[in-house]
């Protein structure tokens, strides 16, 4: 057969991925063998925090919403279990997020709300 | 805060609240009206699904406008004060037919519906609502934060120590961020006369290690309180901080002091609530 030099295929396949993995410190972002695992550990790490990102942040909501639930009602003992169950008697829509986002932009709102439905 | 304040008088009504702190608690007939008609636009939100505020928003046609506001109507009228139900009556049904001229004419800073909502940036700012409120800059300036003060004095160990440390992470606001400091600063006088349960003040051991072989430094409860009563209290908050670079700088905002002195009288510190009842010790 005659004789083919690869040429440039490997580093044009390589830079891209460098490309990626610029920003990442020390060898990371310098070697070449440890670009391509770092990218391939970035790519796993963003694929799997996608879902606990969502996880995250529902987590956060709920202990935002205990947080300001527990700082004003302690006179009728409210917890953050406590709401919850009675939105859902009361068959409230509203989702973790918006709740949370309420106790902190419009708290009087959100306590409003929980004294309606406490009673 | 129109909307707030409407609804809050509206709740006052309904649910006899003494637990609302309602700025607004004796008004005149006239805002009370003023308030039932103009708070029945609003009043829609607490009875609906949350989306529907914001469909409200985006040129929403009057017929759905017209549903949501019937909704909670008859909850208002029907609790509203005597002398004023008739008038209310004919300035509802009034206010009723102009809405459904007005809503299709009016941009939103005009239409009556909207006069007592808030001016938030909303209809053309950043959506403050869809994304989750981070703290900026000025949430959590060094200088505004609130001081707390705890005596420590017949104080449990362990159970003082996890309240300052939920003081002192922020854990108690609503505007908690596990990634940026939002607590307060926290100040333990009479240190050395915290106490322990059981056998602790003679068992319980502090190590540490110099890090050499051999280098490990032993001594019991009482003896480090003789030494450096500072330290215990100290080292049980610090387990109980995060361990991080945050953790480090939130350990910085506490301070033990062994009298019943402290130096930060300027910073005017409050009373440390405590909620735990068994943080006294027993005897």
């Amino acid at each position: 057969m005659t004789r083919i030099k690869r040429g440039y295929i490997a580093r044009k396949r390589r830079t891209k991925i460098r490309l990626f993995t610029s920003s990442f410190r020390g060898a990371h972002s310098r070697l070449t063998r440890t670009i391509s695992q770092q990218k391939i550990k970035a790519l796993v790490s963003a694929n799997r925090d996608r879902d606990r990102k969502k996880r995250g942040f529902r987590g956060l909501w709920i202990h935002r919403i205990n947080a300001i639930i527990g700082k004003n009602k302690k006179k009728q003992y409210n917890r953050y279990s406590n709401l919850l169950y009675n939105m859902y008697k009361g068959q409230w829509l509203l989702n973790h997020k918006i709740v949370a986002q309420m106790g902190i932009l419009k708290g009087n709102c959100l306590l409003m709300i929980a004294n309606e439905i406490i009673t | 805060m129109c909307n707030v304040h409407n609804i809050t008088l509206s709740q006052f009504q309904v649910a006899e609240a003494d637990r609302i702190d309602s700025e607004e608690e004796h008004t005149a007939l006239s805002e009370v009206s003023m308030a039932l008609v103009c708070g029945s636009a609003s009043v829609t939100f607490p009875s609906s699904s949350f989306p529907r505020h914001s469909h409200r928003n985006t040129s929403s046609s009057s017929s759905s406008s017209l549903v949501g506001l019937q909704f909670p109507f008859h909850k208002l009228v029907s609790l509203s004060l005597s002398p004023s139900s008739s008038s209310n009556t004919n300035a509802r049904t009034l206010r009723i037919h102009s809405q459904q001229q007005d809503s299709s004419i009016l941009p939103p800073e005009q239409d009556p519906r909207f006069l007592c909502v808030e001016p938030e940036p909303r209809f053309k700012g950043p959506d403050i609502w869809n994304k989750t409120w981070y703290p900026k800059a000025a949430d959590h300036v060094n200088t505004e934060k609130t001081w707390y003060v705890v005596d420590a004095t017949d104080k449990v160990l362990g159970r003082l120590a996890s309240t300052i440390a939920i003081h002192i992470r922020g854990k108690n606001l609503e505007t908690y961020t596990p990634s940026v400091d939002m607590g307060a600063f926290v100040i333990v006088v009479n240190a050395e006369k915290v106490a322990v349960s059981g056998k602790k003040r003679t068992q319980k051991l502090y190590r540490r290690h110099s890090g050499r072989p051999g280098g490990m430094k032993v001594e019991t409860f009482a003896q480090l309180q003789n030494r450096i009563p500072e330290r215990i209290i100290e080292h049980a908050v610090r387990g109980m901080l995060p361990k991080g670079r945050l953790g480090r700088r939130l350990f910085t905002h506490l301070k033990v002091y062994e009298g019943p002195d402290h130096p930060h009288a300027a910073q005017k510190p409050i009373e440390l609530p405590i909620q735990d009842k068994r943080i006294y010790l027993q005897r």
